[in-house]
């Protein structure tokens, strides 16, 4: 690939477009991201966070996630999760694309039901690029 | 970026490397297909009893929180410089300011890479850059090619022996006071 997706207005729209529908349909999100795998912001929701700074800590996290994978021969990593006091961060690749959707979402969410959403507009993503 | 900082602990590491890499969507600025985003490990045993851990960081500012985590446990850095990249020896400086904690408790070398496929700055117009900004600091500079073995591993011991000999000498200044 020569330019990153985050360079790509069609992909920026639609990526914002998505994550403002699935602030819409999930309540117990607080924030969003969609972010290349090499660490560039694509869009993201409103928020106090850096956005160019978080994007780059979560595509550090995801192929961390896939090195541990590897070193524990347990196949590619699906998603990755960090709990605190305060919520969830979810996190996973969007099918088939180099790209990343991390998710906060706040104690009002189950981990279950987080990881839900957070799959099923993955998802959603990997099918408005395809 | 493009430096030869993961092809650099592949060369050293005795064990196998744990890689972080993904596709480079900065194809403009480093023509590679991959780039690190989180950090290289690896590790080599020097003189048959210390055990080095290497770590390879990546360039780019957008992950300097790596930088900050990692700044934290090392005790010396191998700053690779790129010599075909934009303004090189701006590059090497900003990076010296960026990690002189390292120096100051470790001690830190620099190897400058492809300088044999492209007409940059000279290993002397490197030197003198560092001494004009950072006059006090002893930091040895060397070309290297970072798939080389045992020029990876001479620059690790240029390095292992300036932290080592640093140390030494604040013992010796310590002691004298």
């Amino acid at each position: 690939m020569s330019a990153g997706l985050h360079t790509k207005p069609a992909v920026v729209k639609a990526a914002s477009a998505l994550l403002s529908e699935m602030k819409d349909a999930t309540s117990s999100l607080t924030y969003a991201a969609l972010l290349t795998d090499d660490g560039f912001d694509v869009a993201r929701l409103p928020g106090q966070t850096d956005g160019a700074r978080f994007a780059g800590m979560a595509s550090s996290m995801q192929a961390l996630g896939d090195a541990v994978a590897h070193e524990l021969k347990i196949g590619s990593c699906e998603y990755i999760i960090i709990a605190s006091g305060k919520g969830y961060v979810v996190q996973l690749r969007v099918p088939g694309q180099e790209l990343v959707l991390s998710a906060l979402f706040d104690n009002d969410a189950t981990v279950g039901n987080a990881l839900a959403i957070s799959r099923s507009f993955a998802q959603k993503m990997g099918d408005l690029l395809k | 970026m493009g430096a030869g900082k993961t092809t650099a602990i592949e060369s050293l590491s005795e064990i196998e490397v744990v890689r972080t890499e993904a596709n480079n969507s900065e194809r403009h600025i480093a023509d590679k297909a991959t780039t690190t985003v989180a950090l290289d490990y690896g590790e080599i045993v020097l003189d048959g009893e210390d055990k080095v851990r290497l770590y390879g960081i990546p360039g780019q500012k957008r992950f300097d929180f790596m930088w900050a985590i990692l700044k934290k446990r090392a005790k010396g850095m191998i700053l690779l410089v790129n010599s075909d990249a934009a303004d090189p020896i701006a590059q090497m400086l900003t990076f010296i300011d960026e990690f002189r904690e390292l120096y100051d408790r470790g001690g830190v070398v620099v190897g400058i890479s492809r300088a044999d496929v492209i007409d940059g700055p000279t290993l002397a117009e490197y030197s003198e850059a560092l001494e004009r900004t950072n006059p006090d600091l002893v930091i040895p500079v060397f070309t290297v090619d970072p798939r080389d073995r045992d020029q990876m591993e001479n620059v690790l011991l240029a390095l292992v022996l300036n932290i080592e000999m640093r140390a030494l000498f604040g013992m010796a200044t310590a002691a004298s006071l």
